[in-house]
C-alpha cells in the first residue's frame, strides 16, 4: 500500500492507543521547545522593548541585525552551540552536549530574534500614541513602558507564537546538539529524520502528521489573537 | 493652592521654519481660556510645551504656587493634563481608560471606582463602560478623553481641537461638558479650536495666535 | 545571550531523567539503522544497570566527537582510523567486536557487467570504464573509506566524473539515491539487508566475497588521561561485555526481520 495511506492508519493506530514512548516524544519536544521558548522571551522582549523605546549607538545596525538572525540557519545555530558546549569547546566543563539543556540553548538562540524583532515592530507600532497618552495622565517614564508593552501584548504575542511554531518545527540544530539519542534527546523532528532513514516511513509520516496538527493548532491560536488585535490597527 | 502657568519669550521651530516666536503670555488660576487661529499657526505646538510633553527653543514654561516657581517634575505634571486630538486610547474597556490615571496615582481601587464611574456618568459613557474603547465613535472617543482628564481633577486641563472631527451632536455635549466644568470651577480649561464663534460662546477670555505671537483679546 | 547560557542548565534540569549511570557511545548510522543498539543494549543495561546513549553519525564524525571528549566509547568500522586515533593518544583499550562484510549493489540488469569478475578493484574499474553512475556516501564514514581504498587499488580517481555521484548522507538514503538513479553503491550487508524490502529497492547484490570487503567493528574509550570526565570505569564495563562470551553471544543471536544474521562475532582477547 501506499507509504501515505498506510501512515495515515499507523498515525490515527499511534493516537489512540496513547503509545507511550510516541507520547514522551512529544512531551520532551514541548518541554525542550517551550523552555526554550520562555528563556527567549525572556531575554526578548526587553530586547525588543529596548530597541523600539531607547535610543542608543547602533541602533539601527542592531535592528537590522536582528531583523537579519530571524532567519538564522538552524545548522549554523547547530554547529555554533555545539563547538561551544563541547568538552573541547570553552563551556565544555559544564558538560552539557547532548543533553535536553544543549537543545534549549540552541532553540533559544534561534527563537530570541523572533522574540525581539516581532516584540520591536509591535511596540514601535503603538508607542509614540501611547507614550504621551499615559504621559498626559501622570505616568512614569516605567509606567509608560509597562502601557506600551501591555497595548503592544497581542503582536508581542503573535512573535512569541511565530518563534515556537519556528522551534518545534526545526531539526537541523537539535539534531547536532542533541545527538537523537534514544529516549533522551529525541524529539519529533529527529524521530522523523531518524525513522525516514530507517525506512519505517509509515511511523515517520504518523509523527510528521502529528507535528503538522501541532503547527496547525498554534497557527489557528496565532489567527485568533491577530484577530482580536486587529482593532489595535484601527487605531 | 492655586496654580498659575506663565510663558516666558518661548520660540519654536521645525525643519528650520518657525512656529512660535517668542510668546509670552499667563494664565491665572480658574475659568475657560480659549486659543484661536487657523490650522498650522502652532496652537497644538504652543499647548504641548505649556503641558511639558515638548521643550521650547528658547524660552521658560514657569508654574507657579503661591509664588514659588515649581520644579517640572512628576507631582508637577500629575498636576495637570492634556487630551490630545486623536485621545489616544487604550486598548481595553472603557473603564479601565478612564481609571488609567488614577490607577498610576496608586489611588485605591474602592475610591478609583467611585471616582470612574461618576466621571463616565458625568461625561455620558456609563452605558459604554464595558466596551473596548477602540470600538467608540470619534465623538465618544472625545468625550472618553476629556473623561480620563478630569478623573485625576487636574489644575489645569489643556484640551487641543476637542471638537474637531465630530458631529454636531457630539460638539454639543462636549461643549456643555465644558460649560459645566465652567461652572463648578474647579480646573482652569485652555482650550484650542478653529472654530472661532463657537469658541467665544464658551470663553472667559480669547487669545488669538497670528504669526506665531499670542494677543490677549482680553476678558470676554 | 550569556546569562542565557547560564540559566539554563538550571532550569532544563529536570528535564534530564535521572539515572545512576550512563555512558555516551558515538556510532555509526549503519549499525543503529539496523536495529542492532535497540536489540543488544537492553540486555546490557539489564545486567549493568548502565544505560548507554548512541548519537549515531558517520564513522569520521564519530572518531572526531571522541577526539573531542564528547562521547565516553567509539564504535565503529574503520579499523585503520581507530588504530591511528589510538596511536595519537586519543582513545585506549581497543578491541575488535564483530564484522560482517561490504556488497556491491547495482541495478538487476547489471549494465557494467560486474557480476562473475574475480575482484572488487575489478569491478570498480568495470563501472568506471562503463561509466555507470556510481553513488560515494562522501561523509568520511566507514564505508566511504572502504570505498576510497578499492578505488586506490584499482588506480581510479573517481571525482568529477560525471558518473561519480558524492551525496554526503547515510548508508539508507544513499542506497535510496542509488536505487533511484539505477546506480552502483558499496553498502554494508546489514543495512541492505534490513532495508531492501522496506525500500522496494529494485537492486540486486552484483559482487561479494573479495576478502578487500571484510568490514570490521571495534570499539575503543576515550583515553581519560585526555578528557578526566570520562565514565572509564563504566565504559570498560561496556566493552569487556561486548567482548565477553555473553556480549558475543548476543550479537550473534541478533537477526533481521527474515532472519538473517547481520553482524558475526569475532573478539578474542
Amino acid at each position: 500500500m501506499n507509504p501515505i495511506l498506510t501512515g495515515f492508519k499507523e498515525a490515527l493506530t499511534l493516537i489512540f492507543n496513547l503509545d507511550r514512548e510516541l507520547l514522551s516524544i512529544i512531551s520532551l519536544s514541548l518541554m525542550v521547545s517551550g523552555t526554550a521558548l520562555v528563556l527567549a522571551t525572556a531575554a526578548g522582549l526587553p530586547m525588543g522593548a529596548f530597541m523600539g523605546l531607547k535610543k542608543f549607538p547602533f541602533r539601527g545596525v542592531i535592528i537590522s541585525l536582528m531583523n537579519t538572525f530571524m532567519g538564522l540557519p538552524p545548522v549554523v545555530v547547530g554547529l555554533f552551540v555545539y563547538l561551544i558546549l563541547s568538552r573541547s569547546g570553552p563551556l565544555g566543563f559544564m558538560g552539557l552536549l547532548y543533553s535536553p539543556s544543549a537543545m534549549v540553548i540552541a532553540q533559544c538562540i534561534l527563537a530570541f530574534p523572533i522574540v525581539s524583532s516581532l516584540s520591536h515592530a509591535a511596540i514601535v507600532h503603538v508607542a509614540p500614541v501611547i507614550r504621551q497618552a499615559s504621559m498626559t495622565l501622570g505616568a512614569t517614564p516605567f509606567q509608560v513602558t509597562l502601557n506600551i508593552m501591555r497595548e503592544a501584548r497581542y503582536g508581542i504575542m503573535s512573535g512569541v507564537i511565530a518563534a515556537f511554531g519556528r522551534v518545534m518545527a526545526e531539526v537541523g540544530a537539535i539534531l547536532i546538539v542533541g545527538g537523537n539519542i534514544a529516549g533522551y534527546t529525541r524529539v519529533m523532528t529527529t524521530t522523523i529524520a531518524l525513522e525516514t532513514d530507517k525506512g519505517n516511513f509509515e511511523l515517520a509520516i504518523a509523527l510528521g502528521i502529528m507535528l503538522l496538527s501541532l503547527s496547525l493548532l498554534i497557527n489557528m491560536f496565532l489567527y485568533v489573537i491577530q484577530k482580536k488585535g486587529m482593532v489595535t490597527i484601527v487605531r | 493652592m492655586s496654580l498659575r502657568l506663565n510663558v516666558l519669550n518661548i520660540s519654536k521651530s521645525f525643519n528650520g521654519k518657525a512656529i512660535l516666536k517668542e510668546c509670552s503670555v499667563s494664565f491665572d488660576s480658574g475659568g475657560v481660556h480659549v486659543l484661536m487661529g487657523p490650522n498650522g499657526s502652532g496652537k497644538s505646538t504652543f499647548l504641548r510645551i505649556c503641558a511639558l510633553l515638548e521643550r521650547p527653543d528658547k524660552g521658560e514654561v514657569r508654574y507657579v504656587s503661591e509664588s514659588a516657581t515649581l520644579e517640572k517634575d512628576i507631582s508637577l505634571k500629575r498636576r495637570i493634563t492634556l487630551v490630545l486630538p486623536g485621545v489616544g486610547v487604550f486598548n481595553t474597556t472603557v473603564f479601565e481608560n478612564v481609571a488609567y490615571g488614577l490607577q498610576m496615582r496608586g489611588v485605591k481601587k474602592k475610591e478609583i471606582e467611585e471616582k470612574t464611574l461618576r466621571v463616565l456618568e458625568f461625561v455620558g459613557l456609563t452605558h459604554k463602560r464595558d466596551h473596548n474603547a477602540l470600538v467608540l465613535s470619534s465623538g465618544e472617543i472625545q468625550r472618553l478623553g476629556i473623561a480620563r482628564a478630569l478623573v485625576i481633577e487636574p489644575e489645569i486641563l489643556f484640551l487641543d481641537e476637542p471638537t474637531a472631527y465630530i458631529d454636531q451632536e457630539n460638539t454639543e455635549i462636549i461643549e456643555d461638558i465644558i460649560l459645566n466644568m465652567k461652572k463648578q470651577g474647579r480646573s482652569t480649561v485652555i482650550i484650542t479650536t478653529h472654530y472661532m464663534e463657537r469658541g467665544a460662546r464658551l470663553a472667559d477670555r480669547v487669545l488669538i495666535i497670528q504669526d506665531g505671537q499670542i494677543i490677549d483679546k482680553k476678558s470676554v | 545571550m550569556l546569562f542565557l547560557v547560564l540559566i539554563v542548565p538550571v532550569s532544563a534540569q529536570q528535564l534530564e531523567t535521572t539515572s545512576a549511570e550512563r555512558i555516551r557511545c558515538a556510532s555509526t548510522t549503519s549499525t543503529e539503522n539496523s536495529g542492532f543498539f535497540d536489540y543488544i543494549l537492553p540486555v546490557f543495561e539489564k545486567k549493568t544497570g548502565i544505560r548507554v546513549d548512541v548519537i549515531a553519525v558517520g564513522t569520521g564524525a564519530a572518531i572526531e566527537i571522541g577526539k573531542r571528549g564528547d562521547a565516553d566509547v567509539v564504535f565503529v568500522h574503520a579499523k585503520e582510523q581507530e588504530l591511528k586515533a589510538v596511536k595519537e593518544g586519543f582513545f585506549v583499550y581497543r578491541r575488535d567486536v564483530m564484522y560482517n562484510d561490504f556488497v556491491i549493489v547495482g541495478p538487476d540488469n547489471d549494465p557494467a557487467h560486474i557480476k562473475n569478475v574475480q575482484s572488487v578493484s575489478k569491478a570498480f574499474k568495470h563501472i568506471a570504464e562503463n561509466s555507470s553512475f556510481f553513488v560515494s556516501r562522501g561523509d568520511k564514514s566507514g564505508t566511504h573509506t572502504k570505498e576510497l581504498t578499492i578505488w586506490k587499488i584499482a588506480g581510479i580517481k573517481p571525482r568529477g566524473y560525471t558518473w561519480y555521484l558524492e551525496v554526503g548522507q547515510g548508508m539508507s538514503k544513499t542506497q535510496r539515491i542509488a536505487n533511484e538513479k539505477r546506480a552502483y553503491t558499496l553498502t554494508d550487508r546489514g543495512t541492505w539487508l534490513t532495508l531492501k524490502d522496506k525500500d522496494n529497492l529494485e537492486m540486486m547484490i552484483v559482487f561479494e566475497g573479495d576478502p578487500v570487503l571484510f568490514n570490521q567493528y571495534g570499539v575503543m574509550i576515550v583515553n581519560p588521561e585526555k578528557h578526566p570526565h570520562v565514565k572509564y570505569r563504566e565504559a570498560r564495563k561496556f566493552v569487556d561485555w561486548l567482548v565477553s562470551g555473553e556480549g558475543q553471544k548476543a550479537i550473534s543471536s541478533f537477526k533481521d526481520k527474515h532472519g538473517n544474521q547481520l553482524f558475526i562475532p569475532n573478539a578474542y582477547r
